[in-house]
């Protein structure tokens, strides 16, 4: 159905039959922009009129790492695709994947490089050459990579992978500088910190939602912003309906009921920071009840010792009836899978928690199997981002060297640390110290508002570039990204600003290329090069072809079997902390829970209009921000919805109105993630809040990501209104029966209304 | 003959339902509540695909936004105990149309392939069908919309751009259909294959929760769909026949 498996898939690719895109002939036409006096006498080869030509490429809106496919017609992009042979997303595409369009021929793109003519973040630039850029900037990186300085230079990128990444790696590493840093505010540090911790790789294991039968979620919105949502909803539709081995039963474990939480069989609210302390519960009583027969059963029920069902239904809010029926159902219906991230992985104690998750998979046996959770090989090529993550931890120290002179030049690729880090942090106190910053922004953001000069790379539709998707499909997973225009504006590709650069440096040795695509080739040329000869298509130039016909690549070696052998050690170890919050719990009595929010993910898609207009899943607001709280709370406050209210933490405050969310537990307050841009374009500037703003620096202290789930809020009313934007109508149905439900379990063998009237009409 | 037989008797003479059963295709698009996770991918390809404006913060706030599929959300109990569902709504294509017996020009009619259509140069903006629809999924343009350069290169050429003072809905993708089956006769088939057609909401759907096809057929996935006892449709009880069928929402819960 639905599900392209390995072999389905390398036989697309092997085909090269998919994909109708004629890239290669795009790339040509890049090569040599002509101007037409009388457009199209000669049309280019890859386009006639009114007939539309398809490129194969990658998303990049987010770090999933879709396959699209583009429609253009005479030249300009249509409509964005999910390209049906990428295994991640199978044809499909998210919300925010669908408005890719409105980021390349956005009204509010930076055209040209510029110099910064006002104070820093005063926002006034004068447009200069490329040559006169690219110069002063190479000289500046020149004399201090001559006097052996070239660790004085930092590069933060946003996350990146493939050979763009490798290319990031041989600049800085030409350079001298080991300070070359990816920047996402939702990286999963703490994921990776707990699967290096239990599994021995830091690395993310393929959830194999398809195949499940039991789902629990502690915190992770896996169908909303977390890792691969369009993946996830892929299995996730797969197996609530359809499928051979009956439905998918899901339960979603959070302080506040996300799109997950909705979607799933039962939302079970727990404090927040204590998902570890309930997944072990759980643990104990599966254990406890014979569940587990492994040779280290006693080392288990030792370590789980503390964690009793009554005492934590004590710690967790949740009622003992619910953690030892949910034990039972986790345990008894295989293949059972726990996944943990988001809020759960958000706290002071998140690579515990997630460390308790993964020790939940262990127990009941859903380790390296199908259905459960599968290991993934390397990625196939180029590099991975997350080793460049940077933690909040890393970037608190990026910003100390910097105030303490220690970083002459920064050299900023799309990430935007001034929004999505806290106030707190004096990111942007300590960026005024550095003397120098370049931005390769497409646009003008927060960050980019302090750069000295602007060198404004193309969008992702107009480079070059490839992908190997993290987490991988459980299999070698490729893809290549091009050009589906030809560039708009005076921009260029940021590979071929930093090849540019290191021409201009004499590091032509380390990095001979001229541009971008031919650096791919090359390394695509060694790709082909190691195939298995009996693979091999005739010559380098029809592979290349076909892997941009298809889209994705794949390779025909065997995931190496995944075997799992856990440290003896851990189980001892095994236990999570109280988690810490920051602020008095008197001065301060609510929980703030922010969440990436559907439409923007961290922030990055609130200059695009469509995602502006976008009414919330949850609360079907449109342009702006909104504080959700129980309706309990507000009625005990005597607010109600559209109410301006106060949220001030120990670290800050922001003014937004209230929304009456029925899914939320009465001590918690929620706020979206994405708004309150003070830049980034007409349609984000001075629009919501950013809730970001007001956390506490708190950490996990094992990853040092930032702990963004623990901070405390207080709320006062500020007597004033705000009217919410959103969709009218009634929240409830009042009997009118628009949505049905059938309350039996599969679904099966109702007694169906529609038959009384015929609805389908067949005769021929 | 009571009022309500004189009524329906009128209604037959002018109106057989049905009466496209002779043409080639009855197209259908069945929903399944238990895959959809109002995730609202569908909302922006179909805005993307159909050149819907962006009406902004004013018109929106005067109810004037124009999405022509939505997600609505209703909730059900309290906390903690709250749940929340999602249906996609967009126009039903009803066979036995409201909104068409009402417009005084005849501007929305009902094509042969049992689609519900709308001709935007002959609507002259009484925005009756609106009243009469009852699933609140036309929408009316009350100003000219205004794409910020180079926005409008998005545009997609296949799809008119509307005016001002003109409805407009939910077409099921109409200029997908039209280009399938020109390649269906192009090919020399009589008939397009199944899968040909995918709108552009049901394309992207994350959890294939949208399936559409054409019913005449019944090895089609969407006929296939139809049988499933889950099948119902929105407000059946107005006899409205509409072609969108929803699967019910299972509810497993405890
Ligand atoms: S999940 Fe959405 S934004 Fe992320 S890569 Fe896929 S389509 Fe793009
Ligand atoms: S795209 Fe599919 S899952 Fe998402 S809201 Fe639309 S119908 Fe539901
Ligand atoms: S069928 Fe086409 S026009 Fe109708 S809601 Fe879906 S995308 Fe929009």
């Amino acid at each position: 159905m639905s599900n392209i498996d390995r072999r389905d898939f390398l036989k697309l690719v092997g085909a090269g039959s998919v994909g109708a895109g004629a890239g290669f002939m795009l790339a040509e036409s890049i090569k040599h922009p002509v101007e037409y006096l009388i457009p199209y006498v000669v049309p280019p080869e890859d386009f006639s009129h009114g007939i539309a030509t398809w490129y194969n490429s990658v998303c990049s809106m987010c770090p999933a790492g879709c396959g699209i496919t583009v429609r253009t017609r005479e030249g300009r992009a249509k409509k964005i695709e999910g390209n049906p042979s990428h295994p991640v997303n199978q044809g499909r595409l998210c919300a925010l994947g669908q408005a890719g369009l409105q980021v390349l021929y956005n009204p509010d793109r930076l055209t040209a490089p510029m110099e910064r003519t006002g104070d820093r973040g005063s926002g006034s630039f004068a447009q200069i050459t490329w040559e006169d850029g690219l110069t002063r900037t190479a000289e500046h990186l020149a004399s201090l990579h001559k006097n052996g300085q070239g660790n004085r230079v930092a590069f933060l990128s946003t996350g990146v992978r493939g050979h763009f990444a490798s290319l990031l790696e041989l600049f800085m590493e030409a350079l001298g500088s080991d300070r070359l840093l990816h920047y996402d505010f939702a990286h999963p540090h703490t994921l990776y910190a707990a699967n290096k911790r239990f599994f021995g790789e830091e690395s993310l294991p393929y959830y194999d939602l398809q195949n499940t039968r039991f789902l629990l979620s502690f915190g992770a919105d896996y169908l909303g912003r977390w890792i691969s949502p369009v993946h996830h909803g892929l299995g996730f539709g797969h197996s609530r309906q359809g499928r051979a081995t009956g439905r998918l039963r899901t339960v979603q474990i959070e302080p506040r009921m996300s799109i997950s939480g909705a979607a799933a069989d039962q939302w079970i609210p727990a404090r927040p920071g204590t998902e570890g302390h309930l997944a072990l519960g759980l643990a104990h009583h599966i254990v406890a009840e014979g569940g587990y027969a492994g040779d280290d059963r006693e080392n288990w029920v030792a370590a789980l010792r503390p964690y009793s069902v009554s005492r934590v239904a004590d710690q967790t809010g949740v009622a003992p009836d619910t953690i030892t029926r949910l034990a039972d159902a986790f345990a008894d219906t295989q293949p059972s899978l726990a996944i943990g991230g988001g809020a759960a992985g958000n706290c002071s104690n998140g690579v515990a928690t997630l460390v308790a998750v993964n020790a939940l998979n262990y127990l009941v046996g859903n380790l390296g199997k199908r259905g459960g959770l599968l290991f993934n090989p390397t990625p196939a090529f180029g590099s991975s981002s997350h080793p460049r993550q940077a933690s909040y931890r890393m970037l608190s120290e990026l910003a100390e060297d910097a105030r303490n002179g220690q970083i002459e030049v920064l050299i900023i690729n799309g990430a935007n640390p001034v929004f999505n880090l806290p106030s707190a942090a004096g990111f942007e106190q300590a960026m005024a110290e550095i003397p120098f910053i370049v931005s390769l922004s497409s646009f003008l953001d927060e960050t980019t508002a302090m750069a000295d000069l602007i060198l404004p790379s193309h969008t992702y539709l107009e480079s070059w570039g490839d992908d190997s998707p993290e987490p991988g499909m459980g299999f070698a997973v490729g893809a290549i990204s091009q050009p589906v225009v030809s560039p708009l504006y005076n921009t260029r590709a940021s590979g071929d600003i930093i090849l540019g650069l290191a021409q201009q440096m004499d590091l032509g040795e380390a990095l001979p290329w001229d541009s971008m695509e031919d650096f791919l080739k090359a390394r695509w040329r060694e790709i082909y090069e190691r195939g298995a000869p009996a693979d091999k298509l005739n010559d380098f130039e029809s592979f290349w072809r076909s892997i941009l016909q298809a889209g994705v690549w794949g390779e025909k070696t065997q995931n190496s079997a995944s075997t799992f052998a856990l440290d003896p050690n851990l189980v001892d170890n095994i236990g999570v902390e109280a988690a810490v919050f920051s602020g008095d719990s008197e001065v301060y009595p609510f929980v703030l829970h922010p969440y990436l929010s559907n439409a923007f993910y961290d922030g990055r898609g609130a200059n695009l209009p469509w995602m502006q207009e976008l009414p919330d899943p949850l609360t079907s607001v449109v342009y702006g921000s909104w504080v959700e709280m129980n309706p309990l709370t507000a009625k005990k406050l005597g607010l109600s919805e559209g109410d301006l209210v106060r949220v001030e933490s120990p670290h800050g405050e922001i003014t937004a109105p209230v929304f009456v969310y029925p899914g939320i537990m009465p001590d918690v307050i929620a706020m979206p993630i994405g708004q309150g841009h003070a830049e980034f374009g007409r349609y984000a500037k001075d629009r919501g809040v950013n809730p970001i703003s007001i956390l506490a620096p708190l950490m996990d202290p094992d990853s040092g990501s930032l702990a963004w789930g623990g901070t405390r809020v207080k709320i006062e009313a500020t007597g004033r209104q705000a009217k919410l934007l959103k969709i009218g109508g009634e929240s409830r149905q009042l009997g009118r029966e628009i949505i049905q439900t059938s309350s039996n379990r599969e679904g099966a063998n109702e007694h169906a209304q529609i038959n009384s009237i015929p609805i389908s009409v067949v005769s021929s | 003959m009571n009022f309500f037989d004189r009524f329906t008797k009128g209604w037959q003479k002018y109106r057989k339902p049905g009466y496209y059963e002779e043409f080639d295709y009855a197209w259908t698009m069945t929903i399944d509540l238990d895959r959809c996770t109002g995730c609202s991918a569908c909302v922006t390809a179909c805005q993307a695909e159909n050149n819907i404006p962006i009406v902004g913060e004013k018109a929106f706030a005067k109810g004037r936004q124009m999405q022509w599929i939505r997600i609505e959300r209703y909730w059900e109990g309290e906390y903690p105990n709250a749940k929340l569902s999602f249906i996609p709504m967009l126009c039903q294509q009803c066979d036995a149309a409201p909104c068409e017996t009402v417009c005084p020009v005849s501007a929305t009619y009902h094509n042969q392939d049992g689609l519900n259509t709308q001709i935007y140069n002959r609507c002259i903006g009484t925005r009756a069908c609106a009243v009469y629809c009852p699933y609140e999924v036309r929408y009316f343009n009350y100003n000219d919309h205004h794409w910020d350069a180079p926005l409008d290169q998005q545009l997609n050429p296949d799809v008119t751009v509307r005016e001002k003072g003109v409805m407009e809905k939910c077409t099921f993708c109409i200029q997908r259909i039209r280009t399938a089956k020109d390649e269906a006769k192009d090919d020399g088939r009589r008939r397009v294959r199944d899968g040909d057609v995918q709108p552009a909401c049901v394309q992207t759907c994350p959890t294939e929760a949208l399936v559409f096809g054409d019913r005449k057929d019944p090895q089609s996935k969407v006929s296939k769909k139809l049988k499933d006892p889950r099948a119902y449709r929105v407000l059946e009880e107005l006899n409205t026949l509409p072609s969108v069928v929803y699967l019910k929402k299972v509810d497993a819960d405890g």
